[in-house]
Parts: structure tokens; sequence; C-alpha cells
């Protein structure tokens, strides 16, 4: 059964083709990643499905619903939740915090209107404290999977953070959210090697427990070894979808990477490097 | 000619010259915008002393007004280099809001300073051009008209030449459009932006003395409503649009001048303020763009400054609240207890705006609005229908948490900087039309005979009872703040204040946040308001001038952003300080605009940090 | 694969040594080091996000590396701004062209002479800037911002000879231009570097790059994986291997 489906998704700016007729989609239990060099589009793609941004043209639908009428708060109660390109953490606010808003649109507390919840943050009568109280424990086991990493920092205020650390805050924030559709951005950019693999760990791990991952990522080796399938996109077409190992040795797009080698140049004959004066005697 | 086309061209003419100046002043605001990508609140205050300058020329030194017009550009000019170098260079790497509070500093300090040196009196600016005026077809126009002319339309010429022909003029394009590419051709663009100030500050300046001539009159506030028309003005023709600014400048004044004629001399500020909401909500990049969202906020560092707050023992808060309770019991001098009820009042407000500014994140500039709304409704209703002092506080209260809000409402989709000029216009309004309403508030004469604060029937006049009074009123709104932001309705705050995108994703709707907060703020603020008004027995539309809002916000920042223990020490310092050492009370403002300018430059989180 | 520079040279008129840049806490540069010689036309590869663009602004002094060594002709480049950088004689061509679409293309090429006072010299540059950019002849006085995008780069390009420059840093020159195009601008790559200009040019297009560079670098995630004479790098596999990854995740 297909969880999210794209269906001829077209994004233009003032003419340009950004994102242009792009269609694929993300089974139950799929890890599915977008690729392709700078400017491809994976990032307006990404917004589009994020509800950041609005297609052109096309549809978008998870569970068979449009996606396209929601507004960016209405997704995660739709059970889609997601991480950003460098990592969106709540500053000022501890991590425990941190976690615990990703649970904000399953919880009981703003499910009626403004006024009774406002009373209700008043009253603090047992339910609530009792809502908090399991969200509190559950944000720990959420805590728990990154090993030693969070748990013992759980009242400290995020900024404070490495920046790995920041990261996996973000996506305990996401996790706790209890999502049916996890969008992935960029999780390891700007992160060592030693971390990065981590992050590969753990992301094996939530997909062996059966979430459904979409996934935007620089890294090619980590796409390869974590994708059961992978989208690539040049100059905002998919040109390429299909298992790991496919997609890397398909033409096209080791020419999307690497440019063309079809007509080869004739190299101008040149002077060899020579000493110039400081000058600059260019033109 | 017949007379009504005769009184139109006259309000047309009178448009045109207000119109000039406006554009003048909005010119300088576009120009600093674009390069520098700051709303320049203390722009008003350089035009406040461009009329001053003038003024201690022409009447003091007597000196001809071509050289005093040059005397007002070369001190305005140095202003405004004065004002980046010292006031504002660097900051742009600190919190999104360092610069907003440091132009605001700057105004305070500035505005005080020109009331020290020639008191708050309106000075007499006489005119020294001839008297006569030119008849054109049945329409005279006044010397003063043609000089605004002039001066208005050479120095749009001179500007126009210098941006297109001169290389600064190409270095400041190059830097307005894109700053990395600018320095990248090799473009200083620290030393472009100071010269920005510095041309700004000019034209600042001539516009300032042009309108004291034509007032005949310069007094220190007058800074505040030019800042707010150059503003509207500016952001008519689009915010960094150098033509645009005219054309809005041009058109305000028309609009005004039209007003005024249609409405009364009262309504004048009336539209400025009305333009400004109205172009920010539904047209907000302005009526030449066709864009239709506003520039985006600079988006570097984050809204508040990260810090870890200073742990107030319970034991220490409890012990002040315990010192503050018996302070009356030691201590009877009535003048000292009516500084500290005013203290607890202002206290009040401050956290009604720690929590909308500091949790939540909307800075707030309209704290002294929902005063004046909730002063006016529990007067009124004491007054009119005759309810006792506890019922109409209370409604009061309500009624400034509903009122408030739906006002801010509009103001809603805007961010950051944007938010706190249009609270700040919803705070001006609310004056304005309270100036306005005869029928209900009794217009400019204002409310007498308020009854006094009272508890179950009895009045509360001496002042240990109101001081009591007003710290239990304090004491119940910090318990009941402490509450909310306890449960998870502080920690959605505090969320859309760090990052309201990711806050969004996590499925937190901003708008409801956003009602819930200003309406909570408004409504302890609208009490803080009618309790003042009951005490002072007369309020009118001045009882609340923005100054406190501003004020409110200099005290929430001395505490540190959302830190309850911090906006109530920030109150008491504020309010307490200047009585204290009785030689600082004329210098108050002085005092607070230093503050603040100090706190943004080296501890942007305040005493207690940010909770 | 090599993860270390090979000697740096003496004749270098750029090096770079053992850099370490940050963004805010994110790290883009993990000890890398490159050089480029008078005279060369050197391309730096990598995919997305490998650090090329920050190698850029690192030498442009917009950021500044935590750790490492900036020398250009002499100078260390670490204290200066970017003005004076410019001042030094390194040009740009900054990615995505940037330039000020509300200027016109004449006020744009001699914004790129901003630094010179001897405008003598500079009208002759303007001659001669046009003489190898005809087609920006015929726009002098259009608006920046109406160009099309190859049009833009050739501006872009021009605005960086303007300066009289000793070395020009180009940015993605070729990214988002039709193929024709993207000939074209190679083709002026090789004319300016025949003047005796350098040249230092980021690319994603590593077989586009590699027919007119001497040497090429490339980088992946912060570290110079593999460098080589130009040729040798065209032929090899090396460079998809780095690109696309291997089957398994390298540490």
């Amino acid at each position: 059964m297909a969880q999210l489906e794209i269906h001829n998704l077209t994004r233009s700016f003032d003419g340009v083709l950004a994102v242009d007729d792009v269609s694929f989609d993300v089974r139950d239990g799929e890890t599915v990643s977008v690729i392709g060099p700078n400017g491809a589009g994976k990032t307006t793609l990404f917004n589009l499905v994020t509800g950041v941004d609005a297609p052109t043209q096309g549809r978008i639908d998870f569970d068979g619903r449009s996606l396209l009428k929601l507004a960016p708060q209405e997704y995660a109660g739709v059970g889609i939740a997601r991480t950003f390109q460098h990592g969106r953490v709540f500053g000022n606010l501890s991590v425990m915090d941190n976690v615990l808003i990703g649970a904000y649109a399953r919880s009981q507390a703003p499910s009626r209107g403004p006024l009774v919840e406002l009373v209700r943050a008043l009253v603090q009568g047992k339910a609530v404290r009792e809502e908090e109280r399991a969200l509190r424990r559950e944000a720990e086991e959420i805590l728990a999977l990154f090993g030693e990493r969070l748990l013992p920092r759980r009242e400290q205020q995020a900024f404070g953070l490495s920046y790995a650390n920041r990261r996996r805050v973000e996506m305990a924030r996401a996790l706790m959210a209890r999502p049916r559709l996890l969008l992935l951005d960029e999780p390891t950019a700007g992160m060592n090697p030693t971390e990065t693999r981590e992050i590969l760990e753990f992301i094996r791990g939530l997909r062996q427990r059966g979430m459904t991952i979409l996934l935007i990522e620089h890294k090619l080796s980590l796409v390869m070894e974590l994708s059961d399938r992978v989208v690539v996109m040049d100059n905002g077409r998919k040109i390429s979808e299909g298992a790991p190992h496919v997609v890397r040795n398909d033409p096209k797009v080791i020419e999307a990477y690497l440019g063309t080698k079809t007509h080869e140049r004739e190299r101008t004959a040149r002077s060899a490097p020579a000493e110039r004066g400081s000058g600059g005697d260019g033109i | 000619m017949d007379p009504t086309l005769r009184t139109f061209i006259d309000q047309t003419i009178n448009g045109l010259a207000i119109g000039n100046v406006y554009a003048l002043t909005a010119v300088g605001l576009a120009l600093i915008f674009g390069v520098a990508n700051l709303i320049n609140f203390a722009h008003g205050s350089v035009y406040m002393i461009g009329a001053y300058v003038g003024w201690v020329c022409v009447t003091w030194l007597g000196w001809p007004l071509p050289a005093s017009f040059a005397a007002v550009a070369v001190v305005c000019g140095a202003l405004g280099v004065a004002l980046e170098r010292f006031g504002l260079q660097g900051l742009h790497r600190k919190a999104r809001i360092a610069p907003l509070l440091a132009t605001i500093g700057i105004s305070f300090a500035l505005d005080q300073a020109t009331q020290l040196l020639f008191t708050a009196n309106p000075q007499s600016f006489p005119n020294p051009l001839p008297a006569e005026r030119i008849a054109l077809g049945g329409v005279s126009i006044g010397a003063i008209d043609v000089l605004i002319a002039v001066v208005g339309v050479s120095t749009a010429g001179i500007l126009f030449g210098f941006l297109r022909f001169t290389q600064l003029g190409w270095a400041l394009r190059a830097t307005a459009q894109d700053r990395d590419a600018a320095q990248q051709m090799g473009v200083d663009v620290e030393g472009v932006n100071r010269a920005t100030f510095g041309i700004a500050g000019v034209l600042g300046g001539l516009a300032g003395a042009l309108v004291g001539l034509y007032f005949a009159t310069v007094y220190p506030t007058m800074s505040f409503q030019a800042g707010i028309k150059g503003f509207a003005a500016n952001l008519l023709g689009g915010l960094g649009n150098v033509p645009g600014s005219i054309v809005g400048g041009v058109v305000l004044g028309l609009v005004e001048s039209y007003g005024v004629a249609a409405f009364g001399a009262t309504y004048r500020n009336l539209f400025a303020f009305a333009i400004l909401i109205g172009v920010l909500v539904v047209r907000p990049a302005g009526l030449f763009s066709r864009r239709r969202t506003l520039p985006p906020e600079p988006m570097t560092g984050t809204f508040v400054p990260n810090s870890r707050p200073v742990r107030v023992p319970r034991a220490v808060v409890i012990g002040g609240i315990a010192v503050a309770l018996c302070f009356p019991v030691l201590v009877s001098d009535p003048y000292l207890l009516q500084i500290l009820t005013n203290a607890w009042l202002l206290a009040m407000v401050a956290l009604s705006l720690t929590l909308v500014t500091g949790t939540a994140g909307q800075s707030s500039l309209g704290q002294a609005g929902f005063m004046a709304i909730g002063a006016y409704a529990s007067a009124l209703l004491s007054l009119r229908a005759g309810l006792p002092f506890e019922i109409a506080l209370i409604a009061g209260s309500l009624i400034a948490a509903v009122l408030g809000t739906l006002l801010v409402l509009p103001a809603f989709r805007l961010r950051a900087h944007y938010v706190a000029i249009a609270t700040l216009g919803i705070g001006e309004m609310v004056n304005q039309v309270i100036a306005n309403w005869d029928g209900l508030t009794n217009g400019v004469l204002g409310l007498t005979n308020i009854p006094p604060p009272s508890l179950f029937g009895i009045e509360m006049v001496t002042p240990r009872a109101t001081y009591w009074y007003s710290l239990a009123l304090l004491l119940l709104a910090a318990l009941l703040q402490l509450r909310l932001l306890r449960s998870h309705l502080g920690r959605t705050w505090r969320a859309i204040r760090e990052d309201d995108v990711a806050a969004q994703s996590a499925g937190v709707g901003l708008n409801r946040y956003k009602a819930l907060a200003f309406a909570v703020s408004a409504g302890m603020a609208g009490m803080a308001g009618a309790f003042s008004g009951h005490m002072y027995s007369y309020i009118n539309h001045e009882t609340f001038a923005s100054s406190t809002s501003i004020l409110a916000l200099t005290m929430a920042i001395l505490g540190g952003m959302g830190n309850m223990v911090g906006a109530v020490v920030g109150a008491v310092l504020l309010t307490a300080l200047p009585e204290v050492f009785r030689g600082l009370v004329d210098y108050r403002y002085l005092v607070y605009g230093v503050v603040l300018l100090l706190l943004v430059r080296f501890r942007p989180q305040g005493l207690l940090g940010t909770v | 694969m090599s993860s270390r520079e090979i000697g740096a040279s003496n004749d270098a008129l750029l090096q770079l040594s053992e850099l370490d840049t940050f963004y805010g806490p994110s790290q883009v540069h993990f000890g890398m080091s490159l050089h480029v010689r008078r005279g060369e036309i050197v391309c730096l590869l990598g995919g997305n996000a490998s650090g090329k663009s920050t190698t850029m602004k690192v030498i442009l002094g917009l950021v500044k590396p935590r750790t490492g060594e900036i020398h250009f002709d002499g100078h260390d480049l670490r204290p200066l701004s970017t003005p004076q950088i410019v001042r030094l004689g390194i040009g740009s061509v900054p990615e995505a062209r940037r330039i000020f679409g509300a200027m016109t293309v004449r006020e744009n090429l001699l914004m790129g002479a901003y630094t010179r006072r001897d405008r003598a010299a500079v009208a002759e540059d303007y001659e001669r800037v046009l003489e190898i950019f005809p087609r920006l002849r015929e726009r002098l006085q259009q608006r920046g911002g109406v160009l099309s995008g190859g049009e833009q780069q050739m501006l872009a390009m021009a605005r960086a000879l303007m300066g009289r420059p000793r070395m020009i840093c180009m940015d993605e020159p070729t990214m988002g231009l039709s193929p024709l195009f993207v000939d074209k601008v190679l083709d002026l790559i090789q004319t300016i570097n025949a003047q005796g200009i350098t040249v230092l040019m980021v690319e994603q297009s590593a077989n586009l790059a590699l027919q007119i560079a001497d040497r090429g670098y490339v980088l992946q995630n912060g570290c110079i994986v593999v460098e080589g004479d130009a040729r040798d790098l065209l032929l090899s596999s090396d460079i998809q291997e780095a690109y696309l990854g291997g089957q398994e995740y390298v540490i």
C-alpha cells in the first residue's frame, strides 16, 4: 500500500521549472531517498511535500488524502513529522521541553477551544497532570534511544548542546509525534564521519522497526546504504529511480553528477604557467 | 473663483508642503532600511534635533536661513554617523531584537537630552521669511510653501545625482542590492552603512527644521510623531524604496490635509496610524511592489539571546515578597509608598509585556494602549453604570483582553520588528480614538472624578492602602502567570518564540497561541491601567502614552526576557532608582535610554537572563 | 585516495593549509589544503555540500576559518577584510552570479573597478572587456536584472575582470546555463586565463571543468580526497567514486 503518493508535481518560479512533472511514491515501511546535484530541485520538492511551498501543478496524497489543502501545522496531525536541514531546535528550552513539543499534535491539552485550554492550563487538574507525566516518561524512552547522548542532558538548554546532539534532539522531537511518515532533510549535514556513522545506525534502527522514511541527503554512500529505493533528480526532473545499486550505475545519473563526456572539447594551447608581474598586466 | 475649489486648492498646497517634509523623512528611513536592513526608531529624534538646531541658529544666533540649514545638515549628518558608529555597529551579529532596541534607547536618550537643554515647553520659531503671500489666480502661496518646495525638490535632485553619478552613491546602491557581492567588489560596506546614516541624518534634520518653520514651533516630543509618519510614508511606498517613499510622503501629506479639512484638526495623527496599520496588514510590500509580502527580516541570530537564567532561590523570592508586604509598616513616608505603588503597577505592565514579548516572542510596543482600554472601560463602568470598583476592574481587564486581542489580530501574520511597529501604531491609535470619541470618552477633556479603588465597599485611599492593594494585584497576576508558564501553554509559547517554523511542524497553530498570549497580556496591562485610573481619579488620552510601553519594554529587558522575577526587579529598579537618587528624576528617560543601549550591547540577556 | 596535499609548492600564488571552517557549530572543512600556482586554471570539484563554495568564501574573507592558514602572494589573508583582499588582486565571480540587478550593465561593470583610482586605465579596460564580451556592449544601458542567465554570467565575469585581478575565483560559473552557453563560458575562462590571470573555479560538473583546467582537486565532506593533473583525473574513476560513493560507507 502506498502511503505518500506524489503525482506529476510541478513548481515553476517565474516560468523556470524548479520541479518538473515529478512522480513517485513511498510505501509503508519503506525508506526512499531523493538525491541530485546542486540546483536539481530537491529542496523545492521537500518544501512542497512539507507544505512550506505550494505546487503549480500536481498532487501529493498521504493515505489517499490530499496534503495540498493542509496548513503547515496540520501535517503533524495527519502523522507526518519532519526535521530541518540545519537542525532547528528551541535553543532556550530544555532538551526535555524540546522533545515534549513534539507530542503537541497528539496531546489532549490543546484539543478543545483556546479558552478551555487557557482554563485547563490555569487549573491543571488531574487529567492534565497525568497526561504530562505520561508524556515525560515517553520522552525519556525516546531520549534513551540515543544511549547516553541526551538522557543525562535532558534538563540542559538546547543551545548549549553540540551540533550533533542538537540534530538528535530534533529527531527525538519528530519521533515524539509518533509519526507514520518521517521526513529527514539532510540529517548528517555538517557532521563528522563518526557522527554520520551513528546517525546512519540510528536511521537503520528506525527502519528496522518499520518506520516509513523519506530522506534527502547529500552523502551518497549513506543514501546507498540506507535506502530501499532512490529517486534521482536533475534540473527539476526525475531522471532515475530504483534500487541503490541500479541508480548508482545508471549512465544518466553519472552524467548528471559529473557532466557530459560525450563531445570532448579541444584544449586550446596555452602558454605554460609563467611568472607574472605583481600589477597583473592581464586585460 | 468658486470658494469650494479655492479651499480645495489651499488644502492641496498644504498637503503638498507637509507631504514634502514627510517624504524627506521617509527617504532617510528608506535608505537605512535598504542598506542596513533596519527600521530606525531614532530617526524621529534626529528630525527633532534638526528642528532645534534650526531654531537655535535662526532665533538665538540670528543666522540667515541658508547658513542655518547648512548647520542643520552638518549637525544632523554627524549625529547620524555617530548613531551608527556608537549605537549600532556590531549589533547585527547579536539577537534579532537588538538593533531595534538600540534605536529605541538612542531615541529616548536624544529626546530627553533635548528636553533637559531646552525644557519640555514648545519654543516659538518665528518665520524670518517675508509674510506676503504670492497670489496665483485667487489662490495664495506663502513663502514657506515655496521654501519647502525648493528644499524638497532640490534635495531629491541632489540625492538622485548622488546615487546615480558618484562612486559612493553606486557603492550605496550596490550594498543595498547585495551586500556580499558589493564586498566582493571591494566596497567597505561598514563605511557605506555609516555614510547612509549620515545622509539620512541630513535629510531628517532638514525635514525637522522645515516643519519647525512651517508650524512656527519646536518641541521635544515632535520626534515621535515624525518617526511614525516617516515610517508610514516609507511603508506606503515600499520599505527601502527611495522614489516610492517620496510618493508615499506626498500621499500621506495630502490625505492628512484633506482629512483634517473634513473631520477636524484632532484627527490629523489618526490618518498616519490608520495608513500604517492598513498597509502593514493589507499590502505590506507597499503600493508599488508586485510582491505581496514584506521583505524578509534579517534572520541572523535568534529572537532573544541564548542564556542560562540566574536561579533565584525560592527563599529570596519569598523574603522579597515579605519585605514588600511589611514595608508600609516600617516606613510611613507617603511619597516613598506612592513611588513603590507606581512600581508595582508598572511591574504588572512589565510582567504582561514579558509574557507576550519575552515568552511568546511577539515584540509588543502597544501595552499602553491596552492600559488605556482597561482604564477607560473600568472608569466608565463605575462612572456611568455605577459598578463597584472590583467588578469594574475585572470587567475593564476583560474588555482590554478581548478588545486588545481583536486589535492586534490583523498583525498576527507579521514577524519581529513589524509586530513592534504595528503594536506601537495600535497603541497610539487607541489614544487617538479616545481623544476623538467625545460621546463615549469625553474626548480630550478626559474623565474626572473616577471613584477611588475600594474593597467590599471600603475605599482604599491612603498611601498604605493603595500600596497593599496594588501589591496584592501584582502578586495575583504573577501567580496566574507563573501557573501558565509552568503548563504546556508556557512551553508552547516559548517554542513559538524560539522558532515558529519548527513549532508549526510539531502541529502548533501560531495564531491561536499569539491570541492567547496577547489576551492574557492585554488583560493584565488593562488591569494595571484600570487601577491607575481609579487611583489618579483623572485620565485622558495622554495618560497612557507610548513612552509607557517602551518603559515597560526596558524593564522587561533589564530583568531578562520572559523572566518574571526579572520583570519585577526591572520595574522596581527603573521606577525607584531615579527617585532614590533624587537628582536623577529629571534625567529619568535619559537613564532609561542609556540603560537600554548598554544592556543591548553588554548584557543582552538582562540581569537575570532569558527564561 | 589521498586525503592530504602532496608537497605544497613554493611558486604557489594561493596557498590554503589545514583549514578547519565552521558555520556556527557545524564543521565544513576538515583540515583542508590546496594551492594554486601562477597562471594556472585549477578546478575544485565535489558533490553537493562538500565544502566547495565555502572554500571560495574563505578565500574572499566572507567566512573566516577557525584554524589553518591562507596566503596569497606572500600576504596572510586571515586578518584581512573582504575589501582588503579584493584590493590585493583577487576577483570574484560569485555563485549564482550575484550581479546588481537594479543597476545598468555599465554600472555593474564599473562597480567591478570600484577599488581602482587609475581612471584612464579603467576606461581602457572597459573597452577591452567589451571586446571580449561584445554581447554586453549591446546591453550597456539595460538593467542587469533583465539579462538572461548566460548574459548575467558574462556580466559577472566581465565585472570581475574590471578589477584587474591577478586571480579570479569562480563559483559554479556554468550552473543553470544552457549547453551552448556552457561552452561559451568555458571558452571565455580560457581566454581570460590566456591573458595571464590565474583562475580557481569551483564546479560540480567535473568532466566539463577538467577539460579546460590544468589541475583539479576533489572535495568530499570537507576533505580533499583526490588531486592531480586534469587529464589524469578525467580518465580516472576516482572522481566517480568520490561523487557517488562506494558500495560500503568507508570511514
